[in-house]
């Protein structure tokens, strides 16, 4: 099967249009970061994430009355009674999600202030001092006591892991290993508490705002170490086009953040990142066609002319490896989950409009960049170009039809 | 057939077999790949180690130490004033003159530069050479203290790194109480056994007038818990203790929970040789008095002196069993010799860690099928030619990632797809270059040739730029994206390899030179 042989669109007579285009999406994309200003994640706003499970309906009010400036919302499907907390920024450091898991705690479950122990909130180094202590099969002092207490206390947290929260007695007890002397144990001296946190995190002040500067750096830095690249394998004229274009995949990635009014998080620097290496790709094999043609061709041709022909040769290649790109991030989007699902989305987005710059914005520069320096990268016929090598096999070619 | 094809055949089967048997022991094991913090489940801390304290207390030692030499040289003692965490200021009674004590300086205070100030007192100011040795040592000991605590607390494979800033990074993979753990870490136990004077009181100011007037300079007023005729916790009350401190933590040897007459939990220790004789000399020359035992500048307990203790001793107070069982750990592993501060932290759970995994392995199986499925409905024959380069690519990812121990983090998942999703535009330039060398009526091979030469300096130019921003990424990021960086970068180069030799070799193999192909599928 082959799509986009011998094609021959005027791509560079749409470019303006395409400019225009361009600076509407992105013009939008800033209107809407203005309007509802920069949803700064926690890695770069500082302030602290919690994610808790809850063993029966989330307590909404109650957690709301305790937490008057935090942010609650569900997480992942309504059944799973499960919620993230966001809290804002604090002035000082401190642990700040350790204090909010804590107090919590001390809020929704009544028998923490007993000395008996939470099987949804503490973990198996407790469980264990609490069986080797107690002592119910009788292993006494013998050295592999406390390793097979142990050995029950992961296998009953790695249950509860499997299913997310205890809710009942019943699904303690029937992790393996579990005897009935244990079994007692665990009746008397632990309970099912209301929540297991599933995760928390707290960015500090001064950790975020050294995030937020080097992610600006790591992506200005890297934009600019792709333009000398090319500038290097190519010449200025392409890295400067290459920069530009590069700087619109970021934007337009970022324009399309502000209107899904997405969380700017380290992930998302991630993605624009990668779109930086990765959305030049396709501007890279044109201009390498472009090259080659400058040796091949024994007409005049001007840049667009060049730039046309190349865009044409290579058209099908580019769209099949964004296309192949973009099956992939289409399965990450839809079947990833929550963590990679905006991370997936901004790639997607990032990929397209490199694609979509390739065959617009790059020429718009590198146009104008040739209109300003007197035409220079127009070809004037093969007398001007002596140093050309001969390519092998190259006499029988029969020249495409500019 | 030709010889060198029969090579490049076996070095590729050389390659698979080496990664596949690099695989198999992981792959029978628990976890084949390292699996980062966001997928195993734990913790990731950034601590602040406020090495102003460390400096405080060297500041204050070297006042202190200025009037004790003064009082053995028969001098009368300066008041001292400390103005800033690294300076003091020390004058001397009045119509004294200064001469004296800047000779003492001179040999008991070397870390220190003597200034004037305006008033005419003289002003130690510790030099930068001296501070900065405080703080490097004082870092170095906080990290050797937290790993202590950590390997006694049992965590497998735990990363504790000092950072610029006074930070030390910790990794602590596995944990399912991080709220213990960091109370384990961030507890400075510093434990000091202090004589009280007069008696306890239910505020500062009681406690400090229960003292003879002459003594009111020596004291420090604790807090302290009060508790009740059964010993359980009822408040606060106040303690006025010697500033003198002649027993601390460092002179303990050992420290571990009991039980006391009641079943109630305490906190037994012993003490090294030295330490033993300054306790010996302390409780014989108080018997009848009582002891505070400080922790972290609070009141633990204070007991009567009943009679001279040589090297074991008891802490009492209101614990429960898992306090008791903590403070025996802190204990044993040292004091911090400055608090911490957390500045970042960030806990997945094992429950969220499983989710994760699983979401992403099913993406990734997705995005896989469907990009096969993609290349051979395209590519025809020259499909399983792609889909076999990036099986191998798969295999060279996942074997790299074995053998160099790199850690596997969720966007590490997405990253290996995503390079797979990558990997195929090698195969595509090449292909569509052979493709374009047919229709420009080359004979097939001649195509193949062309169109693996002609396509090589895009290749290498497309992964170079995608190897520089992975370079960045990697630089940029912590955890679980520079495990993305990780897998990004050697996916690259397996692409590089598998589009370039293996398609290559595969090509030569089914369209061989001497058979002089017509035909080609692609």
């Amino acid at each position: 099967m082959q799509i986009f042989v011998n094609t021959n669109y005027d791509f560079v007579k749409y470019r303006f249009v395409a400019v225009a285009f361009s600076l509407i999406v992105m013009a939008v994309g800033f209107a809407l970061f203005q309007k509802h200003g920069i949803n700064w994640g926690i890695d770069f706003a500082g302030g602290a994430n919690v994610v808790l499970k809850f063993r029966d309906q989330v307590p909404m009010d109650k957690l709301r009355a305790d937490l008057a400036d935090a942010s609650i919302q569900q997480y992942g499907k309504a059944e799973d009674r499960a919620i993230l907390i966001r809290l804002p920024r604090q002035r000082t450091e401190s642990d700040y999600a350790g204090q909010v898991v804590a107090r919590l705690n001390r809020d929704l479950n009544p028998e923490a202030a007993t000395s008996k122990l939470d099987l949804n909130f503490q973990g198996r180094d407790r469980l264990t001092d609490l069986l080797a202590t107690v002592d119910p099969d009788n292993k006494g002092t013998r050295p592999d006591a406390r390793a097979y207490y142990a050995k029950v206390a992961e296998n009953i947290i790695n249950k509860r892991s499997e299913l997310g929260i205890f809710t009942s007695t019943q699904q303690v007890t029937s992790a393996p290993g579990v005897t009935t002397g244990i079994a007692r144990v665990l009746n008397e001296r632990t309970f099912i508490g209301a929540f297991n946190v599933f995760g928390q995190e707290t960015v500090g002040p001064q950790v975020g705002r050294e995030l937020q500067q080097k992610a600006i750096w790591a992506v200005v830095l890297s934009t600019l170490a792709m333009g000398a690249y090319l500038w290097l394998r190519f010449d200025l004229m392409f890295g400067v086009a290459a920069v530009v274009c590069i700087v619109h995949d970021v934007l337009v990635s970022l324009a399309f953040l502000g209107i899904i009014n997405g969380e700017f998080s380290l992930n998302i620097v991630a993605a624009l990142l990668l779109i930086v290496g990765y959305s030049i790709n396709d501007t890279v094999v044109t201009y390498d066609r472009v090259r080659e043609n400058r040796r091949k061709l024994k007409t005049r041709a001007t840049l667009e002319e060049q730039l046309n022909l190349a865009m044409n040769q290579t058209l099908s290649r580019t769209l099949l490896t964004s296309g192949s790109v973009v099956i992939v991030l289409i399965a990450l989007i839809l079947f990833g989950g929550k963590v990679i699902h905006e991370f997936a989305m901004i790639l997607l987005v990032g990929v397209i409009a490199g694609t979509y710059s390739t065959v617009t914005i790059v020429p718009a520069v590198a146009i104008a960049w040739n209109n300003l320096t007197g035409r220079k990268h127009d070809i004037s016929g093969p007398a001007a170009r002596p140093k050309v090598e001969p390519l092998r096999d190259d006499t029988q070619r029969k020249r495409k039809a500019v | 057939m030709n010889r060198s094809l029969w090579w490049k055949i076996a070095l590729i089967i050389a390659i698979l077999v080496v990664y596949v048997v690099v695989l198999i022991p992981g792959v029978l094991s628990d976890e084949p790949i390292r699996r980062g913090l966001d997928l195993k489940g734990g913790t990731h801390l950034v601590m602040r180690v406020n090495v102003g304290d460390a400096l405080v207390l060297e500041t204050d030692q070297a006042s202190e130490a200025l009037k004790s030499q003064a009082a053995k040289n028969n001098l009368p003692v300066p008041t001292t004033r400390r103005v800033n965490p690294t300076t003091f200021v020390a004058l001397p009674p009045p119509g004294i003159g200064s001469a004296d004590y800047e000779r003492l300086a001179k040999d008991y205070l070397p870390a220190f530069d003597l200034s004037r100030t305006p008033e005419g007192a003289m002003q130690f100011k510790m030099k930068p050479v001296s501070a900065s040795a405080i703080e490097r040592d004082t870092i170095d000991h906080a990290v050797e203290t937290i790993r202590n605590r950590i390997d006694a607390l049992g965590v497998t494979e735990p990363l504790i790194a000092p950072e610029s800033g006074n930070r030390i990074v910790i990794q602590l993979p596995g944990i399912d109480d991080p709220g213990r753990v960091k109370d384990i870490i961030k507890t400075t136990a510093v434990l000091q056994f202090r004589m009280v004077e007069g008696n306890p009181g239910p505020d500062v100011k009681s406690a400090l007038d229960s003292v003879g007037p002459n003594i009111k300079n020596e004291v420090d007023v604790l807090p302290g818990t009060r508790e009740d005729e059964l010993g359980r916790a009822a408040g606060v009350e106040y303690y006025a203790v010697r500033k003198t401190i002649p027993v601390t933590g460092t002179d303990l040897k050992n420290a571990r929970v009991q039980k006391g007459r009641l079943g109630e939990p305490n906190v037994g220790f012993s003490l090294t040789p030295d330490g033993g004789r300054k306790f010996a000399d302390l409780t014989g020359a108080n018997v009848g008095r009582r002891l505070a035992i400080v922790l972290d500048n609070k009141v633990v307990s204070a007991p009567r002196i009943n009679n001279r203790i040589e090297d074991q001793g008891v802490i009492e107070g209101t614990f429960t069993t898992q306090q008791a069982a903590d403070l025996a750990l802190v204990l044993r592993s040292g004091s911090l010799p400055a608090s911490l501060t957390t500045m970042e932290e960030r806990t997945v759970g094992p429950s969220l860690g499983k989710d994760s995994i699983h979401s992403g392995v099913r993406a990734s199986v997705i995005g896989f099928v469907a990009l096969i499925l993609a290349v051979l409905f395209y590519y025809h024959g020259a499909g399983i030619n792609a889909v076999l380069a990036l099986l191998l690519n798969l295999v060279i990812i996942l074997g790299m990632m074995a053998i160099f121990k790199a850690t596997l983090t969720l966007p590490g998942i997405a990253g290996i797809i995503l390079t797979l999703g990558m990997a195929i535009d090698s195969n595509v330039l090449v292909f569509e270059r052979i493709r374009e060398e047919l229709r420009d009526g080359k004979t097939v091979r001649a195509a193949i040739e062309n169109g693996f030469s002609r396509a090589f300096g895009t290749i290498i130019d497309t992964h170079m730029t995608t190897i520089i921003s992975a370079l960045f990424l990697f630089q940029f990021g912590t955890g679980p994206i520079k495990g993305f960086a990780v897998t990004l970068l050697i996916g690259l180069f397996a692409s590089v390899f598998t589009a370039f030799f293996v398609s290559r070799v595969i090509f030569d193999f089914w369209y061989k030179p001497q058979d002089r192909p017509q035909t080609i599928s692609i």
